[in-house]
């Protein structure tokens, strides 16, 4: 009889061909991601070819600078309010929708949908649209109650407020959506316990559906974190930062020293402060994640 | 047609050992049957022999040719799943055609057409040919799986738990049929079942597998009449065997058999004591199936005492648990032998019918040998 | 059984009913509004709002005039490229993850997903210079192979569980059957993957469609997505509002037809697949 044979090289190589393509593709997004970190350590810019090696200068500067700071404060800022928001009012208007079975409720759950599809900047256009001092509607219904030209993104004091609502505008329905179908998914049998026990509609929420909902509701929390901590498509297209520096999260002020001051050295470690707690809370989340789910399995 | 020939296969998932040193040889045309609890590994070694688990270690050998590596479809084995698994998006017709349409065994569509409608005829499905998977009855998907391996003429059928999902009165039809199908196509056939009357009824050979070891490989009479561990012989039988811890005495040149109730013992047949007297043998666990229990309502010679304590009827048997002061003893009785909970009634065992297990290793010591037994076909009694 | 409702729940249910009201109006008006405004004519802006006399002159002057019919059609070339690699790259490599065990697999995954939450600028600053030399700065070509890292990450990761999905015995008894490895690919998992591949992919394209930061910073003379065109509408401070909710009304119809055609799948794909809607 045959020894036993090896097992063939093709049998042992065929995941890593069927991946072959994609990792060939990864390495086009994992090369300038490590040409970018190696840029922070040099002066590159874009007006210049002649660079040379600084060594930590970009990110001493930088921890130096209090726009960095206020960056940071502005990236916290609004991430805080965005996603706090969203996550609590989709999370109020899944458990109403969820209430209902009607035909109401069964076409909201299609057109509640709708401004999730809305590029950022587009809904930015909407904005302007209805918030306009000459013709918006926004406008001429406030005239109503005496408030004549409201000023949106023009007045550091209600800037954050209108960039905030647009973002609600977009991204709640993304919380909503989710939640909606956790509280599909959820089980029967323990609410019906629930009520047997007696258990008031509260108790039931707080000890039933509130802990059942967990795994849905940080995944939502884990995707609307990461998107509202980079924010820059409504930032840019309405104030691009300003009025002065009132908006300039980090994203901004990174773009800004890329583009306008073309100076690359300084403009990577900004973003990479941020790659850095996108990388340090996600990676706490989906832990969290992963704890939820199984103790809700098990 | 093949013989199937494992060797020494190991399989390991994580830190557990699915398959530990296993060992087969089936013949060419063999209606083989691996029998075992839940949990066993018999699907894993299902696995092995169509090419769907690479084994760590070990050779797998159809006929002289090593098949370690070579793709499933290379292998022209057909299998039966136990989950079925149907082409969802196919038609009945279409999940048993399918076989037909590839290019290693394609047919002309009057084939095809011949082929599946003769099979569905068979099993009782011809009129879900155009239907959907998803809209029959786990039964019928069942029926239409072993379908789409029937239709092929294939080196070895695999079926893993193929009557599973019948009702009683389909599966003992098809119990029959797969036997005379076995037989008219001259295949060599794995049966993977936890039924141990499937297993005797249709096994050539039977392997009985626990925790992923081979405990013992025979004919249904061998392993039923000779089973190597207290395991196997407490997995034949619907009425589990009891196994009766016993002390071996010996007076004025005889062994008996010293049973927990007091003043009891029994004397051994000679052959028996033979074998003990070799092997030294003082404690053993005695092995008593209904067949070797005797049973009456009034006090006889050499009986011990007991109370009934369930009754419990199976179609036209009764299967009774007699408390006997620590013991409780089951055995199957007749169903017109009306019995009451609570009833006096007197127990003696027939060493000629019991079985002798060495009551440390577990392992199989001996019995009383009759004539016919060795070899022969169990009666399938239990 | 019958339950009295409490106190609480009747509060609650009146609570929740106002609060879907005023998110209904908060979120749906601006779309109405669009709607209304790309109807009405400059002089009618300023002098009324619900009633004029609606005329097509704002298309007209948004689709003859200006380049936004060009950005259009670059804004569907690119993503449609985009999205096409993707699939060719992404479905082998979903069911790759979603079959075989091998090590560093977790890992792949995981560093796939990862671009779809990586700050995109850091990408972009590099790529900016790259892009400069290869030539590639405002093409087809740079935005395309820029554009497919949008949906790469939530082609695997759907995909991956659909793959999943599908019993893996189901792929082994067609292989018993004498398919080959292509074979199995092509006629059996694929057609029971479709209706997730098709929704993965159209939500794909409207990841890519959405997108501003690469076309604002990589490309710009001779190539503009919708989203920088859009925003001239904005930056040039026109008068012209209603070729605004003109340019936006395109910018956001297809989204709404492709959103219709995948409602099923919306919360598994949105999730990356880890919520099963």
């Amino acid at each position: 009889m045959e020894k036993q044979q090896k097992k063939p090289l093709y049998l042992k190589l065929r995941p890593w061909l069927i991946l072959a393509p994609t990792l060939i593709v990864t390495l086009g997004i994992l090369y300038p991601f490590c040409q970018a970190i190696f840029y922070s350590f040099t002066n590159f810019s874009l007006k210049s070819s002649v660079w040379e090696f600084v060594g930590i200068k970009n990110w001493v500067e930088m921890l130096k600078s209090t726009d960095f700071w206020h960056s940071l404060w502005v990236t916290v800022k609004y991430t805080v309010a965005t996603v706090g928001l969203e996550m609590l009012l989709g999370l109020l208007l899944a458990l109403a929708l969820n209430r209902k079975d009607n035909l109401f409720s069964r076409i909201l759950k299609v057109v509640l949908i709708f401004p999730l599809m809305v590029s950022p900047v587009i809904a930015t256009l909407l904005f302007k649209l209805m918030t306009n001092s000459s013709v918006g509607i926004i406008e001429k219904f406030l005239n109503l109650f005496g408030v004549y030209a409201f000023p949106w993104t023009a007045d550091s004091s209600t800037a954050l407020f209108s960039v905030v609502l647009i973002d609600l505008w977009v991204n709640t329905p993304f919380v909503l959506l989710l939640v909606l179908a956790g509280l599909q998914g959820l089980p029967k049998s323990p609410y019906e316990s629930a009520m047997i026990d007696g258990g008031t509609a509260w108790f039931t929420f707080k000890t039933l559906t509130l802990p059942l909902l967990k795994p849905v509701l940080l995944i939502a929390l884990i995707f609307r974190f990461c998107a509202a901590v980079q924010e820059f498509s409504i930032i840019y297209s309405t104030t691009k930062g300003g009025p002065g520096d009132t908006l300039m999260n980090l994203s901004l002020s990174a773009y800004q020293e890329a583009f306008t001051y073309s100076s690359i050295g300084t403009a990577v470690p900004r973003i990479l402060v941020l790659w850095l707690i996108i990388n340090f809370v996600s990676k706490k989340l989906v832990s969290a994640w992963l704890k939820s789910k199984s103790a809700n399995a098990g | 047609m093949a013989g199937i020939r494992l060797k020494e296969i190991t399989k390991t998932y994580g830190s557990v050992k699915a398959l530990d040193q296993i060992s087969l040889d089936i013949k060419n045309n063999e209606f083989f049957v691996i029998f075992g609890p839940a949990g066993a590994g018999k699907t894993s070694i299902l696995n092995v022999i169509a090419g769907i688990t690479d084994p760590d270690e070990g050779d797998v050998y159809f006929d002289e040719k090593n098949m370690n590596y070579v793709e499933p479809k290379d292998r022209d084995v057909a299998m039966v799943f136990e989950n079925y698994a149907l082409y969802p998006h196919k038609t009945v017709y279409e999940n048993i055609a399918s076989s037909m349409r590839t290019k290693m065994h394609r047919q002309p569509q009057e084939i095809i057409d011949q082929k599946v409608k003769e099979v569905a005829e068979l099993l009782n499905i011809t009129e879900l040919l155009e239907r959907q998977p998803a809209q029959a009855s786990n039964g019928q998907r069942q029926r239409i799986a072993l379908g789409r391996a029937l239709v092929r003429n294939p080196n070895v059928f695999l079926m893993d738990e193929p009557l599973a999902h019948l009702d009683a009165k389909l599966r003992n039809f098809m119990r029959k049929e797969l036997k005379s199908i076995q037989e008219r196509l001259h295949s060599t056939t794995v049966y993977v079942t936890h039924d141990y009357t499937e297993a005797m009824s249709l096994g050539d050979r039977i392997a009985v597998v626990n925790e992923g070891k081979i405990v013992q490989t025979g004919t249904a009479g061998e392993v039923y009449e000779f089973p190597g561990t207290e395991f196997v012989a407490k997995l034949f039988g619907d009425c589990e065997i009891n196994l009766i811890p016993g002390q071996v005495v010996q007076e004025q040149g005889k062994l008996y058999l010293k049973l927990p109730w007091e003043n009891h013992r029994c004397l051994l047949p000679e052959d028996v004591a033979r074998v003990l007297r070799e092997k030294e043998v003082t404690t053993v666990d005695l092995g008593a199936r209904s067949a070797a229990i005797e049973y009456f309502r009034t006090p006889e010679e050499g009986c011990i005492q007991g109370q009934i304590y369930t009754n419990e009827p199976l179609g036209n048997k009764v299967e009774l648990v007699v408390k006997a002061e620590q013991a409780m003893i089951r055995f199957t009785v007749k169903v017109d032998e009306k019995f009451q909970i609570d009833e006096k009634i007197y127990l003696r065992f027939d060493m000629e019918k019991c079985l002798f297990f060495h009551s440390d290793t577990k392992e199989f010591l001996t019995r009383h040998q009759r004539q016919t037994v060795r070899g022969g076909r169990g009666n399938g009694r239990a | 059984m019958y339950q009295r409702k409490s106190k609480f729940e009747r509060t609650a249910g009146i609570a929740g009913t106002i609060l879907l009201v005023v998110y209904m109006i908060f979120s749906l008006f601006p779309l109405v509004w669009m709607v209304i405004t790309s109807f009405k004519s400059d002089v009618d802006m300023y002098k009324t709002l619900f009633i004029f006399k609606p005329t097509l002159e704002n298309f007209k002057n948004v689709l003859t005039t200006g380049n936004y019919v060009k950005a259009f059609t670059d804004n569907f070339i690119i993503c449609a490229g985009a999205v096409l690699i993707s699939v060719i790259v992404g479905v082998p490599a979903a069911y790759a993850l979603a079959r075989y065990q091998f090590k560093k697999k977790e890992s792949v995954a995981f560093t796939i997903l990862s671009f779809k939450f990586a700050p995109e600028i850091l990408i972009i600053i590099p790529l900016f210079a790259i892009f400069q030399t290869l030539h590639l700065y405002d093409t087809y070509l740079g935005m395309i192979w820029i554009y497919q890292f949008i949906g790469l990450p939530l082609l695997i990761w759907v995909l991956r569980g659909y793959f999943e999905d599908i019993p893996v015995e189901m792929e082994r008894a067609a292989e018993l059957d004498g398919y080959s490895w292509w074979s199995v690919f092509f006629k059996m998992l694929i057609p029971l993957i479709r209706p997730g591949l098709v929704a993965a992919a159209l939500l794909s394209f409207i990841f890519c469609w959405n997108n501003f930061t690469f076309g604002l910073m990589l490309c710009g003379f001779h190539i503009q997505t919708i989203t920088v065109s859009a925003l001239t509408y904005i930056a040039t401070d026109t008068v012209h509002y209603g070729q605004m909710a003109v340019a936006s009304l395109i910018a956001i119809a297809p989204e709404i037809i492709l959103c219709l055609c995948i409602q099923k799948h919306l919360v598994r794909g949105l999730s990356f697949g880890a919520v099963k809607g």
